[in-house]
């Protein structure tokens, strides 16, 4: 097994993984001191598939993208410079998935995916397929189709198993997964789904059957005197959620997340539900709602009395076996006096401590204390800071890592402050400050805004991973 | 420097609202600061911050109002705004029988981790759901009274009595401030009344679970 592990973080001839930081010792010339990211990036190009979308590119200004918006929050990326490898375009798109299919692990791997013809783009998923492979008729340049069909083909690849590699499924999801098949990359991430693919089938309806049971073992202890006050906080919370999103405010919907989260409550007792949780259920059941529903409609606008109550019942319960999972690595923020979070929230002030030390010394010269800000960016993980898509990316990256939730971030909180540095030093006093931090301008924020903030987690983090040391002074 | 003259208030006051979950300290802060309500609102995780700034006989006040999370695991993080606020406002919702209840709780809270001399106003609000009252205005009034504090029944929806309430507590603190009674100084109100609340309060839900190691497990 270790020789295993060995070979996956030395794979081939020194490839470098996405936010794998290689052990100093054995590359003493990446200390943050001695080089420029830009100079580090040169050298770890080969972590990056030259065919795949990758985040070098977003923070290196002499590569020849450019970003074109196209008002839906989709963005369509052109080559100003160098055509793509590829000459001829290769369409491949995911199957309509049906609500009679059970189990995702067929329809979302690579099964799924088939050859047609220039048709194809009728049947490509638009919003929850995000694939985007439109381009505007005017562009002969638009080459993104051919590096998200190729990304598409590889997940097709992996995730078709029969054995899918977990590591090559990292390194491939942390730039971004493609939304046909995020709900099953997740899942795979994520240790519930296993990587042997006639084993999927099987499993999920274990697990599936598993929760019901939890529900019946469970579900009746809401009104009990002991645990009524929890499921009054969960029943009090839950309306109150993302008001901004039609789907929350479903009945329906509603009652599947309490009864997520009073289960999940009850069987963790040490934490039990505090309030935030809730967000975080919310990611994982519109990732897997989307897989249910046809491309062209929006998970966060579905009307769920049109999906049959066995889809809803899939999607509850595999919602809630990746919350667990997820929440395994983060416990300790919810536990009494919530240690996880002030540790966080130390980590970040040393961090910001050592890369902007202008802004560091004004937060403290005008007495702001970081937990009066970043305590509800390690609570809720950012979730109130951005757009539910954007949460979705930025999850692609956290579930490619082993503690993605906990260690990356925190670097994406120090990206945050760095990228809104001197608006923030801009503001003359305290409330100003807060107020501003308390709302971050990031409600307009596009998918390569997202990847820009990755690509700068993804740098912090690498410099100072397996680096403790550079905190200390 | 410029920042000196820079200042365009006379006082800073610091307030913090507590109660129980979904009361309404979002709401009222929303309606005092912003004039504004939301039926849909997010639950606040941990703390938030507002500013309103609003002038009482010809003294420009500024307002810190500190918003609190209703779930008592966030104690920890707000026992320490506790300790900075020169007032407080306690919330319960008239309609819900245990948030009238908690108060007692919050107050405990506010006399283990608040400065000493704090001012304290407490609030009964959602007076605009009439037909579901729960606790009747002399109810309120009277735990009011046993502690010594003002009293008020808001509507945070409709506007009612909202501005009153957050102007009497300003007043509170600036006669208070204005009296050379600064902040850690003069006399307390919430110390005598933490007091009658020992006497009359005996059994509070918090204390029954920790501190006692009887019947311990054997591994």
């Amino acid at each position: 097994m270790a020789d295993k592990k060995s070979s996956f973080w030395k794979r081939g001839n020194d490839t470098k993984l996405p936010g794998r930081a290689q052990p100093v010792a054995n590359s003493p010339d990446l200390r943050p001191r001695s080089k420029t990211f830009e100079e580090y990036e040169k050298d770890t190009n080969d972590a990056w598939d030259d065919e795949a979308e990758d985040l070098s590119h977003l923070s290196s200004p002499v590569k020849p993208l450019e970003f074109n918006h196209t008002g839906s929050g989709e963005f369509d990326v052109k080559f100003s410079g160098k055509k793509a490898p590829l000459k001829s375009r290769i369409k491949e798109v995911v199957k309509p998935r049906s609500h009679t299919t059970g189990g995702m692990s067929t329809s979302g791997g690579g099964t799924g995916v088939q050859h047609s013809g220039s048709d194809s783009r009728r049947n490509a998923p638009q919003d929850t397929g995000r694939i985007r492979s439109m381009s505007p008729p005017s562009d002969p340049f638009d080459d993104i189709p051919d590096r998200e069909t190729i990304k598409l083909q590889k997940f097709g690849k992996l995730l078709a198993g029969p054995n899918t590699d977990l590591e090559q499924l990292r390194k491939l999801s942390w730039s971004g997964i493609p939304s046909s098949v995020r709900a099953t990359t997740w899942q795979l991430l994520c240790g519930y789904l296993p990587v042997n693919i006639d084993r999927r089938e099987e499993t999920l309806q274990r697990k599936r059957s598993e929760y019901l049971k939890l529900i019946d073992q469970y579900y009746h202890m809401r009104d009990d005197s002991i645990h009524k006050d929890t499921f009054r906080q969960i029943h009090i919370d839950v309306p109150r959620m993302n008001p901004s999103i039609p789907l929350f405010q479903q009945s329906i919907v509603q009652e599947c997340f309490e009864r997520i989260l009073f289960i999940w409550s009850m069987r963790h007792p040490a934490s039990g539900y505090v309030q935030g949780i809730n967000d975080l259920v919310t990611p994982f059941f519109v990732v897997y709602l989307s897989y249910y529903i046809s491309g062209d409609k929006n998970a966060e606008t579905y009307d769920l009395s049109l999906l049959p109550n066995s889809t809803l019942n899939m999607i509850e319960a595999d919602s809630f076996w990746c919350l667990q999972k997820l929440l395994e690595g983060i416990q300790d923020n919810y536990t009494l006096a919530q240690p996880g979070i002030q540790t966080k929230v130390m980590r970040l002030k040393d961090i910001m401590k050592r890369i902007d030390g202008s802004l560091h010394s004004h937060l403290e010269r005008n007495s702001v204390d970081y937990l009066q800000f970043a305590f509800r960016w390690m609570n809720n993980l950012l979730m109130r800071e951005f757009q539910l898509r954007s949460v979705i990316r930025i999850w692609d990256s956290y579930l490619s890592e082993a503690d993605g939730f906990a260690t990356l971030h925190v670097f994406v909180c120090a990206a945050l402050l760095l990228k809104f540095s001197s608006e923030i030093q801009s503001k003359k006093d305290f409330q100003e400050i807060m107020i501003f931090l308390q709302n971050l301008p990031t409600s307009a924020w596009t998918d390569d805004d997202v990847q820009l903030l990755l690509a700068e987690s993804f740098k912090l983090k690498y410099m100072f991973a397996d680096a403790p040391g550079h905190l200390q002074n | 420097m410029a920042r000196a003259t820079d200042k365009k208030y006379d006082h800073l006051f610091q307030l913090l609202l507590c109660g129980d979950s979904s009361v309404g300290k979002t709401c009222l802060i929303s309606r005092f600061a912003d004039n504004e309500f939301r039926h849909t609102h997010i639950n606040t995780i941990g703390i938030d911050f507002k500013l309103k700034l609003f002038t009482i006989r010809d003294k420009k006040i500024r307002m810190q109002i500190w918003d609190t999370a209703g779930q008592e695991r966030y104690e920890t993080l707000t026992a320490q705004y506790y300790r900075k606020a020169q007032g407080i406002i306690l919330v319960y919702d008239i309609t819900r029988e245990e948030t009238f209840r908690n108060v007692t709780k919050w107050l405990r809270n506010i006399e283990d981790h608040g400065v000493k001399g704090v001012k304290i106003i407490l609030i009964g609000n959602k007076v605009d759901l009439e037909s579901e009252r729960k606790i009747s205005t002399r109810h309120g009034q009277k735990l009011a009274n046993q502690h010594n504090i003002k009293f008020f029944e808001t509507s945070a929806w409709k506007d009612i009595n909202v501005t009153e309430a957050f102007t009497e507590l300003a007043e509170q603190i600036l006669a208070k401030v204005e009296s050379g009674g600064g902040r850690d100084r003069g006399s307390s109100s919430i110390r005598e009344s933490a007091i009658k609340l020992h006497e009359q309060q005996p059994t509070p839900a918090t204390k029954s679970h920790g501190g006692c190691c009887s019947g311990g497990s054997s591994n």
